[in-house]
């Protein structure tokens, strides 16, 4: 390919392009043959394994959290399309899709209740309710998981973490540090007091009460009235269990 | 429990069953449902729910479960006189559902079962075990063959027990009848316990062989995302050369989609790709599907509650939640007379290509004009009535009114109401001149004569 002067040269330059596209084609197409063999491989691989350790996937949730971290470091999502190996083989696909159905169920159902921002614990008990009859057991990891999927879809689904405990939300409304404190606060007693608030977190007046009448507003937090000393306590269905009213029908 | 067709199960003072001379417990499972197919008009129905079942050498044992029921008698049923165990299939559906265990057992003409044991009666009804607790199906399965093909009960003396468990996939010691390796009497609750913890134990290593090919297989996953990542490279890096073999090459790309997907790694939907096949699929299997939703929710619809209408009417093989983002992201590519739509607070929706939100805004814009929603303004819930949409969906409406300066909102005690804006209708430099045609005038008309003014 000696570069010559002029047009020919020129036309030289474009041939021997061409030609380095069509081996760059021709490449492409060899590693197309090359990337379906070890496709047929992996999907090999992938039946066999399928074969000894289904069962210990479906059946053990230490060994199935276990798995998905595996996937993760490598940088697989199983769960990411039920037309995937993972799901086909390992099936499951489905056992997480539809834990993120009765999940958005669960959430919505008891929303009237509290807001939109339910414990962890207590939705994983109401699900092990609702999955009475299922055979598989599901863990918090599971549940986490399932979440996570359906982060995707918007709606605000997501887990956030308030003190020692794990909320998860199903409402766009965003939490900023502020209501963050205040929801860490209740769950000493599953209140809180103004007065305790300014006291406990070092605010002034006015931040205690509009933190709280957002709270209030947004369905996360209840009043209660009702006590002999006058003072008003917010109450948070979230970090409460005071879910035992609460039972959603399979 | 009706169990009037059984011989009742004679129980000590706690409750355990009397067992036979030799007779020995082999396994127990809880949360058992017996039912019979009474296909011969036997007039033999048993159901017996979420018992305790327990095999021994001898029969299947069925006692009620705890609490127990006043006047509730266990139930059993001899080995001998069972002719046929069938076996069971396994797929994928039976996945999610109860174990079910079938067999066939001799009926004498006065519909009873011979208790002597033998397969004399002339009619047969077949049973069905639904073993709803967490047990280990397998080793039951195969115990319960083993002991029917073992005939304990002809044999007047000890077994000396079979090697290994035929259908076990633990391969767990079953033992010898009666005696274990080192001597000791393995019968009653002790038997029991210890067939557990050799349960137990296989478990553990049969767990750790898992947990080497899974490391194996993992090794593979990882070569195969990283070729994954090169050919991906190669071939979007292809897609900037303009050129002839596009269509082979399109094809390909799609393939290259498919391929990803099988190996669980999603790429986006670009604008020179369609994505893989199976997505374009549902993409249009979708909007045929959310046809009706729509209409039925007022041309707008969350795309989480999409989500869980399409998989609940799927049934199985559901979707994932990027399936479905995948499959409306492609909407735009066709013509399709729905979209996906996303609002600022980030919730998605899926409405009609005809809904307008200019629509949507007068009709608003009438509601809150009206005498009582000038006084008292609107909540999304009345939107939501108006609207004929859900209330989340109403509030994102109002909330973009808000933005486009239709509406103002009022946080209150009251709660979260949007009233008209009025703001427009007042200039700063002639604060107190009210226009006798605009709705400040009838905003303050409306507020004086209710005596709120």
């Amino acid at each position: 390919m000696r570069r010559r002067p002029g047009i020919a040269g020129l036309q030289g330059a474009a041939a021997a392009r061409d030609q380095f596209r069509l081996l760059g084609e021709n490449v492409a197409k060899i590693r197309t043959d090359l990337m379906k063999e070890q496709l047929a491989t992996f999907r090999s691989q992938l039946e066999d394994f399928a074969l000894k350790h289904k069962n210990d996937i479906r059946k053990n949730p230490a060994f199935r959290s276990q798995f998905h971290e595996m996937c993760a470091k490598v940088g697989v999502d199983p769960l990411a399309s039920n037309k995937g190996f993972w799901a086909e083989l390992l099936g499951i696909g489905d056992f997480y899709y539809e834990l993120g159905v009765q999940i958005v169920e669960i959430c919505l159902g008891t929303r009237p209740h509290n807001g939109g921002l339910i414990n962890l614990q207590e939705l994983c008990t109401l699900l092990r309710h609702k999955r009475k009859t299922s055979r598989e057991a599901v863990s918090e990891d599971d549940c986490l998981r399932a979440i996570s999927k359906l982060k995707v879809l918007g709606s605000g689904f997501e887990v956030i973490s308030v003190g020692k405990k794990k909320l998860v939300r199903s409402v766009p409304t965003e939490l900023n540090k502020d209501h963050n404190e205040i929801i860490e606060l209740a769950q000493g007693q599953g209140y809180v007091t103004v007065d305790e608030v300014e006291r406990r977190l070092s605010w002034t007046s006015g931040r205690a009460i509009d933190t709280l009448e957002t709270l209030l507003d947004e369905g996360f937090a209840m009043i209660d009235d009702g006590h002999r000393d006058g003072k008003r306590r917010y109450w948070f269905p979230c970090v409460s269990s005071i879910s035992s009213t609460v039972v959603t029908d399979a | 429990m009706a169990g009037s067709h059984l011989p009742p199960a004679e129980l000590t003072t706690s409750g355990r069953p009397v067992l036979f001379p030799h007779e020995i417990e082999c396994f127990l499972l809880s949360n058992v449902d017996l039912e019979s197919e009474d296909s011969q008009q036997l007039n033999f129905s048993i159901r017996l729910r979420s018992g305790l079942l327990i095999l021994t050498t001898h029969r299947l044992i069925l006692l009620p479960p705890d609490p127990v029921p006043p006047g509730s008698k266990g139930a059993w049923v001899p080995l001998a006189a069972i002719s046929h165990i069938f076996s069971s299939k396994k797929s994928l559906k039976s996945m999610f559902h109860s174990p079910r265990l079938s067999f066939q057992l001799s009926v004498g003409t006065d519909g009873c079962i011979d208790t002597g044991g033998s397969v004399r009666g002339s009619r047969s009804a077949v049973m069905t075990l639904v073993i709803r607790g967490k047990a280990d199906v397998d080793a039951f399965v195969g115990k319960f063959w083993e002991n029917w093909r073992a005939r304990a009960w002809e044999k007047n003396s000890e077994e000396t027990g079979s090697s290994g468990s035929a259908g076990s996939s633990l391969g767990s010691g079953s033992g010898s009848g009666g005696f274990d390796s080192t001597g000791m009497r393995v019968v009653g609750v002790a038997g029991i316990l210890r067939r557990e913890q050799e349960i137990w134990e296989s478990t553990d290593k049969s767990l750790q062989e898992a947990f080497q090919d899974l490391n194996a297989l993992m090794g593979k996953a990882k070569e195969m995302v990283m070729l994954a990542e090169k050919m991906r490279q190669k071939l979007l890096s292809g897609s900037s050369q303009a050129g002839g073999g596009n269509d082979e090459e399109m094809g390909s790309k799609e393939e290259m989609q498919d391929w990803l997907l099988s190996v669980g790694i999603i790429s986006p939907v670009t604008k020179e790709s369609a994505g893989a096949l199976y997505h374009q699929q549902l993409s249009r299997q979708l909007a045929d599907f959310v046809k009706i939703p729509l209409e039925r929710s007022g041309g707008v619809i969350n795309l989480i509650d999409v989500y869980c209408l399409f998989n609940r009417a799927r049934g199985t093989e559901l979707i994932s939640p990027e399936d479905l983002l995948q499959a409306c992201s492609l909407w735009d590519k066709f013509d399709i007379p729905v979209m996906l739509r996303k609002f600022d607070s980030g919730v998605m929706v899926i409405q009609s290509k005809s809904h307008r939100d200019e629509e949507v805004f007068a009709r608003i814009k009438t509601l809150v004009t009206r005498p009582n929603a000038l006084r008292m303004g609107i909540s999304a819930s009345d939107a939501a009535i108006t609207l004929g949409i859900a209330p989340a969906m109403a509030k994102e409406h109002l909330l973009t009114a808000e933005s486009r300066g239709l509406l103002c909102r009022d946080v209150s005690p009251n709660g979260f109401r949007f009233y008209i804006n009025l703001f427009p209708e007042i200039s700063v430099d002639a604060l107190y001149i009210v226009g006798s045609h605009g709705i400040y005038a009838t905003w303050i008309n409306t507020i004086s004569t209710s005596g709120l003014g």
